[in-house]
């Protein structure tokens, strides 16, 4: 009887995957859509990278998104040639926050920051590209720019540092910095295999996406906030002050390699949603404080603007202008805590104006 | 510590593991001494995860009214004993209208000061609400009218009367216990049956359903809606408002499960808090569906004392809008609460006439007009409860009055949503009204209950909303 039982269950959870698989992959379209996944290809220096000339449409109930990624993979619609004599160009590195998949490309602070330069600009003609991808670090950020963002001959190099996660990722991403690229031969191991199969589920995807998610907070346990808000905790864990070194030293690295091609750099720190939001910030804020740790609103800026002031390279910090811009329409997207396109237009004005008063 | 933290699941599986191991190590008709102690002790550590300051309140509420509860069985003469139980109410209700009500008033008096043109500089003193006060002053206050009126006898066991009050899964939201309920169970010894377990842990489960796959995922829905800013068409406001409604439902009703649920699993049976108030067709059924423990408490602790519906029909109109007045300010301290209050209390008197009528209703389409019009007068009163502020109110019932265009329908954004949210809760809905149990599915045939089980686990896994917030009726 418990064995008819117990087959009975599992075929009903098989049939009902099938089912969920099946709907997802028709209607998800959400980051773990194997179409999604497929944006991004591995990279043997980088790890991975957006893939070459790829095409999707990314929705959820927030936005509804068409995603083109160039020949050379950045989220543009045209290839990028060679520099004419009457264009400057501005790389902008960075992560998600960057990339902005939640709005079209016009519509995101790069675009938008070009459109304000070209209306004053004379005989000159700006090209601001947008250079970030989902999920990079600073270390990838560099590794990026070494490999690919380099070609792109820019005059500046804006480099993004998302406070609220950078030196977890620069922490957790720093032995890159020391690898050697990964030989083809290398055989595939059992969990890379059964990582490929996670890859090609919709389902596993997103259950992975929780699983892991869950596991974080456990590791992170004894020392709270979690790891997402570690970085503004009172007292972080070692690996924050080492994440923010890195960061540093990642900074400085393209700061030198641009100068050498030619080129300034400028650093742009991006806030997270509750350092400009009130009411998410009261919510998160007693939810850390219920675990025993103390969120401090501005800790990561504070931490990153001071490590920062080591590279010799001007810095502009996100948050007032975006903190300026609330109340009002909503500058980040209510689930995806990314940018809306009002938050970009406030992104790129502040943008524009310091990159003037600095003479940039 | 929300139940739906990882700190409450580690908190409940250790608690649970040594409440389980107690009957192996004292024998079954002592361990629930034993099992009592730790409930204090869990409960107490579950509340001090809060706010440990606020426990010292209470401590104070459970010795008060234990010793008041223990004066009122001894005594006999009718007047000292009125007394002690306004000694109680009055601790209680001092109690909570300091913690809950002083920064309102201090607020409403400045203002009214200030609007006749006297300015008051004093220093304002901004008080913090202790989590769960309204529930536990309510539970401990209740206890003492049963005594007084001799419907219990008062328990001479502290710890077992602490338990009754501070019993963890209905601490913070309820639901609001009776003594006659609760404290017989906490003095004897627990049998746990599998048909409990099974019950306990659907409820569960379905509780995190109702919290995580529809409520968090409606409330960004609802929030956009009533955003201070927003200046949505008529339509969207009441999609908006019909989010809202799912949303505090699938809220308050998982908070509910996963306290019953998570009882059940410790052998204590909770009453049951809501039965399908969407489907009434009256304002009086909906309060018999809707947050039952509190509608009984204000009935037979406020509307009856008040002369309920005994006298001329006037003082029974008069004792339905105080009861709902205070009904009203119960759930929070805010002027739009109070309003609310009020619309319920004119709803149970427009219709008190005619309640007969609409319960006899027999044919379909009158059944569903009757359906429609009460589910639509309970979503404008949520509309006035979710409301920011007055003009807030104002702006959105002129929406929908002014401005319904029905052209503007967010279509992709809302009302799909809404649908994908809500319908399989509907569905699960529609049949346990149908059968008139709330708990038919553990007892649906294994291929349709294990078709249930797993799509409720898909669910929550693929589409709940991890990152949601403490349950709405906390800040009650």
């Amino acid at each position: 009887m418990r064995v008819r039982r117990g087959l009975l269950l599992v075929a009903i959870a098989g049939a009902q995957f099938a089912l969920f698989e099946t709907a997802l992959r028709t209607w998800g379209h959400s980051e773990a859509a194997p179409a999604f996944q497929e944006l991004f290809i591995p990279d043997p220096v980088i790890g991975y990278r957006l893939r070459p000339d790829a095409r999707v449409r990314f929705a959820t109930a927030e936005f509804d998104t068409a995603i083109a990624v160039n020949a050379q993979g950045v989220r543009e619609d045209t290839p990028i040639g060679p520099k004419p004599p009457n264009e400057r160009r501005i790389v902008v590195l960075g992560d998600s926050l960057v990339m902005s998949v939640q709005v079209d490309a016009r519509q995101t602070f790069c675009k938008l920051l070009e459109d304000r330069l070209n209306r004053t600009a004379g005989p000159i003609h700006y090209r601001v590209i947008n250079a970030g991808v989902q999920g990079y670090g600073p270390v990838e950020e560099l590794l990026f720019f070494r490999e690919i963002a380099h070609a792109f001959e820019p005059d500046l190099v804006i480099e993004t540092v998302f406070v609220g996660n950078d030196a977890e990722e620069a922490f957790g991403s720093s032995p890159r910095l020391r690898a050697r690229p990964l030989a083809d031969s290398v055989s595939e191991s059992l969990v890379a295999r059964l990582r490929r199969v996670v890859r090609r589920s919709m389902v596993l995807q997103v259950i992975r996406l929780r699983v892991v998610s869950v596991t974080g907070r456990l590791s992170n346990w004894i020392s709270p906030p979690e790891a997402p808000l570690q970085s503004y905790a009172e007292q972080p864990a070692a690996r924050i002050d080492q994440g923010v070194r890195v960061t540093r030293d990642c900074v400085q690295a393209i700061a030198d390699e641009a100068k050498a091609a030619g080129a300034r750099t400028m650093v742009m720190l991006m806030p997270a949603r509750f350092q400009v939001d009130d009411a998410d910030f009261g919510r998160l804020k007693q939810a850390v404080e219920a675990a025993g740790g103390k969120l401090v609103r501005d800790a990561a800026t504070e931490r990153f603007d001071r490590a920062l002031a080591d590279v010799a390279v001007p810095r502009f910090d996100a948050l007032p202008p975006l903190r300026a811009a609330l109340p009002g329409p909503p500058v980040f997207f209510e689930q995806t805590v990314h940018l809306t396109p009002r938050g970009h237009e406030v992104v790129a004005a502040a943008l524009e104006a310091f990159l003037r008063r600095q003479g940039i | 510590m929300v139940f739906n933290s990882l700190q409450f699941v580690w908190f409940f599986v250790a608690v649970y593991a040594l409440y389980r191991a107690f009957p192996v190590a004292f024998g079954a008709s002592t361990a629930h001494r034993a099992q009592n102690w730790l409930l204090l002790v869990a409960s107490y550590y579950f509340y001090a995860a809060w706010d440990y300051r606020f426990l010292a309140l209470l401590a104070a509420s459970t010795l008060v009214d234990y010793t008041c509860g223990r004066l009122l069985g001894r005594m006999v003469d009718g007047r000292r004993r009125r007394q002690i139980m306004w000694l109680s109410i009055g601790f209680n209700l001092a109690m909570l209208g300091f913690f809950k009500y002083f920064n309102f008033f201090a607020d409403n008096l400045q203002a009214l000061f200030t609007a006749i043109g006297w300015h008051l500089d004093y220093v304002t003193v901004r008080v913090l609400l202790p989590i769960g006060i309204s529930f536990y002053t309510f539970v401990t206050m209740s206890y003492v009218i049963d005594v007084y009126r001799r419907e219990i006898p008062p328990t001479r066991n502290l710890v077992d009367f602490a338990v009754f009050v501070a019993y963890f899964p209905h601490l913070v939201a309820g639901p609001i216990l009776r003594a006659t309920a609760l404290l017989p169970q906490v003095a004897r010894p627990r049998t746990i049956t599998p048909a409990q377990m099974r019950d306990g842990a659907w409820l569960i489960a379905w509780g995190f359903f109702q919290k995580i796959f529809v409520a968090d995922n409606l409330a960004p829905l609802a929030s956009r809606i009533f955003a201070p800013d927003a200046h949505p068409a008529g339509v969207n406001v009441l999609l908006g408002t019909y989010a809202f409604a799912f949303q505090i439902y699938g809220d308050f009703a998982g908070y509910s499960n996963i306290a019953r649920g998570t009882s059940k699993l410790m052998g204590i049976e909770l009453i049951e808090n809501f039965r399908f108030p969407y489907l009434v067709l009256t304002p009086q059924a909906f309060w018999r569906h809707w947050h039952i423990s509190l509608s009984t408490w204000l009935r037979d602790y406020l509307y009856i004392p008040l002369g309920g519906s005994r006298g001329s029909a006037w003082r029974t109109r008069r004792n339905l809008m105080i009861t709902m007045l205070l009904g009203g300010l119960w759930h929070g301290a805010a002027w739009t609460f109070v309003l609310w209050g009020f619309y319920q209390g004119a709803l149970l008197m427009l219709y008190r006439p005619v309640e007969a009528a609409f319960a006899g209703v027999s044919s379909r389409a009158a059944r569903f007009a009757a359906w429609a019009l009460m589910f639509h007068l309970t979503c404008y009163g949520w509309l006035i409860f979710r409301a920011s502020s007055f003009s807030s109110l104002r702006d959105l019932t002129r929406s929908l009055v002014t401005r319904f265009s029905p052209g503007a329908i967010d279509g992709g954004g809302l009302a799909l949503p809404l649908l994908l949210y809500t319908t399989p809760l509907l569905i699960v809905h529609l049949y346990e009204a149908w059968t008139d149990d709330v708990l038919a599915v553990p007892k649906l045939r294994p291929a349709l209950r294990y078709t249930v089980y797993v799509a409720t686990l898909y669910l929550i896994l693929l589409f709940g909303n991890f990152g949601g917030s403490d349950f709405i009726y906390f800040q009650f």
